[in-house]
């Protein structure tokens, strides 16, 4: 999807993933195209009158939904040309309407922006991004996910982490780690310098570093067969197999793979603490943000806050440099929001998972009812909108306001957010308002949109 | 007296504002004000959503709208100075669907209310044009067989192609008055024939079934998912409006129109609109002829088109925002059909937001609320350059705006 000018898909509907995410990347995406018939054999497809093959140009109108066969010229946006680099650069080369269009945009814009209460922060795992959003107005990062930076060509050395069978192995391959998360740190607080980054430490479950069981268990078997040596990869499949999950979404993940895999956590946020040092020597102004994700008990926090705060100083006595991080949480599970009051004396900032905490609520996985029943669900009426594109906000808005209330009445001082695709919807930045949120993130593309609905939410309560 | 009895089903124009969209109905709601605002609305009146969701709720009519009714149709009459059904000079009025939110197309409307064997003979004495009066009739049972009596509109529209090639014709317009009168007879006997009983020739039986099959136009499969794909709620019931006829195809001096106080594609100022001579409404929306611009419209009635600019003025200060408006003209008279608050585009929604204020007819403030974030999510992505030439092969869901190609 990373690499695609656009998304067609032949299935689906509006808030199936690939929309979600094409929406994410601001890539253009016409989906549920039932009459387009794709041969993956053949490398083909058919839509009304037209074939075309693999390689072939086609064209698709995010907008309309319209599908056209061959090249069609695109005209540039003055307004996105205007959000990136400024007033002078849109009025470049545009004629006197357009010129007027983006003069409004900033006018508008930027009255949201004087009268909103709500922050927009964006959701960026790569200093690029960040750079991006802030250009695009965010005022720092909600939720970087640092489960990226061990993907790509780093998948083998979280795989030595894994598959470790002793500490001094564990200790090697965490050390070969460190110093690239550091950089990436470095990067991403370097573009939001001044400006607020919480970064979520480790939250997938281990297993999706890993390749897939099939795959392997069929390597193995063929190694087998042929009397060839095949040690890694029994080594693997037998940790495939171990960390196999019935319902990985409720398993071994976030706080808890920090509390149970010693060091995993450790090594982030020593990576994290350094970044923050040479940002220091730099002349810069990182502001940190650390938070745990997935957490369900007051304890999980305060254990894992005690070793983290430990790192923390230690670093900063290796450097002789004075630094703090707040510790935060995520709110994604209902046990976190009902008992709200509790985490929050060891928290100094809460964010929403709403989407986590939609799903974990509502008892039903994202994946499932967009692919089952979500088409069903709207047909009778159960559902007005899906409720990972809009916040429930009887359901689980009701959960923010709990935690938002006996969280602030624990601790006054405490820091409240929302990241996730909420963030950067009309409706639920509006909700967010209302409830009393410092701010929203979401992602880069959405950063001007949340702009404008927090001003246009301030003017709603009047 | 229990409470029910005193339900006011009925709202003369001149009784309602433009807030009582729940009531009365986007439609019936800007009727109401713009006859308060003193502006050339044909005499009507309007039946509410509540008449509607009480008849929806038991499949019956509520007893006392009946009375109503009675009352509001007679005082009609005498505003309008003609009685329904008139065999000499019969008052004509159109049954319009209209909802709290815009469902375009999606319901009933049924014009031409009154005419029947006699009323037709003093339709075409009046108006001294006997075709425009047998064409006229045909509508109307046309259009009642099929929204009223569940008649496959393609009957009438096979035996109208009949008629044609009869005499060897092609255009509806070389049908004469002779021939639209047999055109009549064909139609009646196929009402009889499918729907098992004769066009009802009382003009309150008319009014009261197409009164009927607007409600339940509320609840087509067609309207229930327009408004699941809106999210309009399937509870608020549409209003129906019953308005005095008046008629853009009684001649040259007569034509229909649709204006926008701003243009609502781009948000240019000045006004917009398109004007068909000789026409009704319907063929303005069907494009089968080419219309004129409003600079044209002025040329041929200049009367007509500084009335019609001063109501548009009127309208957008009133309004304090762009404004769709249709008119018709009969015979050199101007008539406002309707108006609203106009739908357009995400880039003209900022430009006329800000110009207003500019303007000085609304605050910043309110302009920020008259755009959305869908908007300006919409006016971030590039599109396709409109004028290239391309060959569109499907139309899929639009799941997340911008143009791609590759």
């Amino acid at each position: 999807m990373i690499a695609a000018n656009g998304i067609l898909t032949s299935r689906g509907g509006k808030t199936s993933h690939a929309a979600v995410v094409a929406r994410g990347m601001g890539k253009t995406c016409v989906v549920g195209a039932e009459s387009l018939l794709i041969d993956e054999e053949a490398r083909t497809a058919r839509a009304g009158d037209g074939d075309f093959a693999e390689g072939d140009v086609i064209a698709i109108d995010g907008s309309t939904g319209e599908v056209f066969l061959g090249d069609v010229p695109v005209v540039p946006s003055p307004v996105a040309r205007y959000l990136d680099e400024g007033l002078d650069a849109a009025f470049a080369d545009a004629d006197a309407e357009t010129s007027e269009l983006v003069t409004s945009v900033h006018r508008l814009l930027g009255h949201a922006d004087d009268i909103r209460r709500l922050r927009v922060r964006t959701n960026a795992d790569i200093g690029e991004d960040a750079a991006r959003a802030r250009n695009l107005g965010a005022e720092g990062v909600g939720l970087c996910r640092t489960e990226h930076m061990f993907l790509g060509d780093r998948r083998p050395l979280i795989e030595r982490v894994i598959l470790a069978d002793s500490e001094d192995e564990r200790e090697a391959a965490f050390e070969a780690l460190r110093p690239l998360q550091r950089d990436d740190f470095v990067d991403l607080l370097e573009a939001m310098d001044g400006l607020p980054v919480t970064i979520r430490l480790l939250d997938p479950p281990l297993h999706e570093f890993l390749p897939d069981r099939t795959e392997i268990a069929v390597r193995v078997a063929v190694a087998r067969e042929r009397d060839e040596p095949a040690d890694d990869d029994e080594r693997l499949l037998a940790a495939v197999e171990r960390l196999h999950e019935a319902n990985p979404m409720l398993g071994l993940r976030g706080v808890r793979l920090g509390l149970v895999v010693p060091g995993l956590y450790a090594l982030q946020v020593r990576a994290i603490a350094e970044a923050a040092v040479r940002r220091l020597r730099d002349g810069g102004e990182p502001q940190v943000e650390v938070m745990v994700p997935l957490v369900g008990s007051w304890m999980e926090l305060r254990l894992v806050r005690d070793e983290l705060e430990a790192v923390v100083a230690e670093v900063a006595a290796e450097h002789d440099v004075e630094l703090r991080f707040p510790i935060g949480t995520m709110i994604e599970l209902p046990r976190a929001a009902l008992t709200a009051a509790r985490i929050a004396e060891t928290a100094d900032f809460f964010s929403f998972g709403t989407n986590d905490l939609t799903q974990t609520t509502w008892g039903f996985s994202r994946d499932d009812v967009e692919a089952e029943f979500f088409a069903a669900y709207l047909d009778k009426g159960i559902f007005t909108v899906s409720p990972f594109e809009t916040l429930d906000a009887s359901g689980i808005g009701r959960l923010v306001e709990i935690a938002t209330a006996e969280g602030r009445n624990a601790r006054p001082a405490l820091k409240l957010g929302v990241c996730g695709e909420h963030g950067g919807d009309p409706e639920s930045v509006h909700f967010f308002h209302r409830v009393g949120l410092d701010y929203v993130s979401c992602s880069p593309f959405r950063v001007p949109v949340a702009r404008l609905e927090a001003g246009r939410a301030v003017l709603e309560n009047d | 007296m229990p409470r029910t009895s005193r339900t006011q089903y009925i709202y003369p124009f001149a009784a309602g504002n433009k807030d009582q969209k729940d009531l009365l109905g986007g439609k019936g709601a800007n009727l109401a004000e713009m006859t308060n605002l003193g502006l050339p609305v044909p005499p009507g009146f309007t039946i509410t959503t509540e008449a509607c969701r009480s008849y929806l709720s038991g499949q019956r009519m509520p007893p006392q709208l009946g009375v109503q009714l009675t009352k509001a149709v007679r005082e009609l009459e005498d505003d309008v100075g003609r009685d329904l059904g008139d065999p000499k000079d019969p008052l004509l009025v159109s049954v319009r669907s209209g909802a709290k939110f815009s469902m375009p197309g999606m319901m009933d409307t049924v014009l031409n209310i009154g005419l029947n064997d006699e009323s037709v003979h003093g339709l075409a004495a009046i108006s001294d044009d006997a075709r425009f009066a047998w064409d006229s009739y045909r509508r109307l049972i046309q259009m009642f067989g099929d929204t009223v009596l569940d008649i496959d509109g393609r009957v009438f529209s096979r035996a109208f192609d009949a008629a044609k090639e009869a005499k060897g014709v092609e255009s509806d317009l070389d049908l004469d008055a002779d021939d639209l009168e047999k055109v009549v007879a064909t139609y009646k006997d196929l009402v009889k024939e499918h729907a098992e009983q004769d066009f009802p020739q009382d003009p309150r039986t008319q009014l009261d079934l197409a009164v009927r099959a607007v409600f339940e136009s509320w609840n087509t499969e067609r309207a229930r998912l327009y408004r699941r794909r809106e999210r309009i709620p399937h509870d608020l019931g549409t209003a129906v409006n019953i308005v005095t006829m008046v008629f853009g195809n009684l001649g040259e001096g007569s034509g229909t129109g649709v204006a926008f106080t701003r243009d609502p594609a781009t948000g240019r100022t000045g006004v917009y609109g398109d004007y068909l001579a000789n026409a009704q409404g319907e063929d303005v929306v069907a494009g089968i002829r080419n219309t004129l611009s409003l600079e044209d419209f002025g040329e041929l009635d200049p009367k007509s088109y500084r009335e019609l600019r001063r109501s548009m003025r009127l309208l957008e200060t009133h309004y304090r925002d762009l404004c769709d408006i249709e008119f018709t003209v009969e015979r050199g008279k101007l008539w406002m059909l309707q108006t609203r608050v106009g739908k357009r585009t995400a880039a003209a929604a900022f430009r006329i937001a800000v110009q207003l204020v500019d303007e000085q007819l609304i605050t910043i403030d309110e302009a920020l609320q008259r755009v959305s974030g869908q908007q300006l999510a919409q006016l971030m992505f590039p599109h396709f350059d409109a004028s290239a030439e391309r060959q569109r092969l499907i139309t899929g869901m639009a799941a997340s705006p911008g143009a791609a190609t590759g």
